[in-house]
């Protein structure tokens, strides 16, 4: 009997050995799954405390983990949401992310193959350490500066991807120079007469021959009358830039009659037929010095670039919503690099030539600023060789400038 | 075999895109050098001569891609026509990024010429539709486009006709007195009207080469149709004429395109 008393005595002390060694295995891996969950171990004596407590970490990394998730969401749709492009790549070099933006560029064609493989390039010296800077310009059509950042992506000091943004820094670029050419040839436009002037007068004052005094003083007073000019232009920009006019029934056929009327001399002188063929009827609201002030801008303009013994042509044509006024020369054109440019204050084609028509470089910049006021625009159709079309497009009255359903009025043939 | 495939169709991709930024080089650098032909620039010209290199590099990498293919993958068919059009396209759009150099080495030989306001729109004209055509080359060897790759041609006729426009401009100064050009003058000026009409030419040939890639047929292949008939019917009577019109287009090489 003794024996067999031990015998069980003994399993049972081994199967409760068993058991305690099973507990503390299974509390041990929960102790290790709670560590990976990122907490601090589970209670050793309870199997309950310790499932609690698993339990509880997990649902608290799961909630972390839709937080990040949403984060990550968030992120992506305010990067698609961008104008610019984002390509984002881990370490090894392979594209993780790219935004809407820069989808375009992603075995895109003509110039933007080349700023692809400027976001390559600059990827490439990221994952080095060294990030870089790029503009890319294109000729196009359409002409385009594309800038190209490309930076390390750091995480705890060590290199974990690199980021390439894409920027279109055209609209920039055009800005910064035309507030440069500004500056510089507003400076030189005044600099010219005033030093002539200066230099004049210098050399009258020691000047006995009353010939000589006569054409210098002749002189002196032409520059004068350019700077007068000048300041009169400005001041005219400056009204017309301040986007103010009147609000009158204007006549366009009478308005363009007087403008011809004005640049007559000016086109005898050099032999120029004006031709136009008055439009009786057609009239719009606006302001009837400013429309005036345009024509006859683009008037002399066409007349200053003509050769001699050719003709220049004036054109009204009207629909419901816009009245155009175009005025076509036969002269040489203008180069289709200007013709971006040649409506900015100051800008001159060919500055020698400018200077010697007596032009004050603001005529151009007038019409256009007249065009805007009035809902309109200048449109410009020129060749080398073969002459150059203005067409002024106005909008007949403020509504029909601002009704978006308006078609406007092709330029007059 | 998929991951052979596979393993084909990104190599492929990478030779086009490759190819792809080789064309965008030689389009972007002939708009440049207009410009600077136009505004006797000779540092622009010169970075444009210096750029060629970055032209030959992509070119010389495209070569040896398509070799390493052909070596390696043994393609068949339209994958082979893929890989041999690659190789063609790669010849000519590196020839015509010699032509903008060319262009650009006349800026420096023609440097104190005043041109006319008419030959300066001409030279305006045709490096546009020298652009253009490059551009549609472009297009039509990446959509596959054979209807547009066979058009380059009658396109490239526009071109053709400015050339010959400026020629005439060329010989019309001549025989104006007052502003007349020396001989090398009117040699250099023609030389550059033979540049942008020889870029035109080059974007045709592209055209011809897409065709061939998506139908295997070239318009050689014509050409080679009507003479071995000539060559059928000499055999057959030497003094009897042809009764029948030469074939216009041959089968294709194969089925497969």
């Amino acid at each position: 009997m003794l024996p067999v008393v031990a015998l069980l005595a003994a399993a049972l002390v081994a199967v409760v050995i068993a058991s305690y060694l099973a507990r503390r295995r299974v509390l041990v891996r929960m102790a290790e799954a709670a560590g990976r969950l990122g907490g601090d171990g589970v209670p050793k004596r309870s199997l309950e405390e310790g499932v609690a407590r698993i339990e509880a970490l997990a649902t608290q990394r799961q909630s972390e983990g839709e937080l990040v998730s949403e984060t990550g969401l968030r992120f992506e749709a305010a990067l698609s949401a961008m104008n610019g492009g984002t390509v984002i790549c881990d370490h090894t070099g392979t594209e993780v992310y790219r935004n809407l933006a820069a989808q375009s560029f992603a075995e895109g064609r003509h110039g933007n193959a080349l700023v692809e493989a400027a976001v390559v390039e600059g990827l490439a010296a990221a994952r080095n350490g060294t990030g870089s800077s790029e503009q890319v310009e294109l000729f196009g059509p359409p002409r385009r500066v594309m800038s190209v950042v490309a930076r390390p992506l750091l995480r705890a000091g060590e290199l974990v991807g690199a980021v390439a943004v894409i920027d279109d820094v055209s609209e920039a670029r055009r800005l910064n120079d035309l507030r440069r050419d500004f500056v510089a040839n507003v400076s030189h436009e005044l600099r010219t007469p005033v030093g002539a002037i200066s230099l004049l007068t210098e050399t009258m004052t020691d000047e006995t021959d009353p010939q000589t005094l006569v054409t210098m003083s002749q002189r002196v007073h032409g520059e004068a009358v350019r700077l007068q000019n000048l300041v009169e232009d400005l001041l005219d920009l400056s009204r017309t830039e301040g986007g103010h006019r009147s609000d009158d029934q204007v006549d366009v056929g009478e308005v363009v009659g007087r403008a011809v009327e004005q640049v007559s001399p000016l086109a005898a002188k050099r032999s120029i037929e004006v031709r136009w063929e008055p439009t009786p009827g057609v009239s719009m609201q606006g302001d009837a010095t400013q429309i005036g002030s345009a024509v006859q801008n683009l008037l002399e303009n066409a007349i200053k670039y003509s050769p001699e013994d050719s003709m220049v042509e004036v054109r009204v044509a009207s629909s419901v919503d816009d009245v155009a006024i175009a005025v076509q020369d036969h002269g040489s054109g203008i180069p289709q690099a200007d013709q971006e440019r040649i409506f900015e204050r100051f800008y001159r084609v060919d500055r020698g030539r400018s200077r010697s028509t007596g032009g004050t470089g603001l005529g151009l910049a007038i019409v256009r600023h007249v065009a805007e006021n009035h809902g309109g625009s200048v449109e410009l159709t020129s060749r080398e060789g073969a002459g150059s079309t203005f067409t002024l497009c106005l909008a007949r009255s403020p509504e029909s400038h601002d009704d978006a359903s308006t078609t406007p009025t092709r330029a007059p043939q | 075999m998929d991951e052979l495939r596979k393993s084909f169709q990104q190599d492929l991709t990478g030779v086009q895109n490759e190819i792809v930024k080789l064309a965008a080089l030689v389009t972007e650098a002939l708009p440049r050098a207009t410009e600077a032909l136009l505004s006797s620039d000779l540092t622009e010209a010169q970075r444009i001569i210096d750029e060629d290199d970055a032209m030959d590099l992509v070119s010389v990498n495209v070569e040896e891609a398509c070799l390493r293919i052909l070596t390696l993958q043994n393609p068949m068919a339209s994958d082979m026509r893929a890989v041999v059009t690659a190789m063609k396209l790669n010849d000519e759009y590196e020839r015509s990024g010699d032509l903008v150099s060319n262009i650009c080495k006349g800026v420096r030989r023609l440097y104190g010429l005043e041109l006319s306001p008419a030959l300066r729109g001409l030279i305006t004209q045709m490096s546009e539709e020298a652009t253009r055509l490059l551009r549609l080359s472009v297009d039509a060897y990446v959509e596959g486009n054979a209807g547009l790759a066979s058009a380059l041609d009658d396109i490239d006729d526009r071109l053709d006709d400015l050339q010959q426009d400026y020629i005439q401009e060329i010989f019309d100064r001549e025989d104006d007195s007052k502003n007349s050009l020396t001989l090398q003058q009117a040699v250099q000026l023609a030389l550059l009207g033979r540049f942008y009409e020889r870029i035109g030419d080059h974007a045709v040939n592209v055209g011809e080469r897409v065709q061939y890639m998506v139908n295997g047929w070239l318009p050689e292949h014509s050409a080679v149709a009507r003479q071995a008939m000539l060559s059928d019917d000499d055999a057959a009577s030497p003094t009897a004429g042809s009764e029948t019109a030469p074939d216009e287009q041959p089968p294709p090489v194969d089925s497969e395109g």
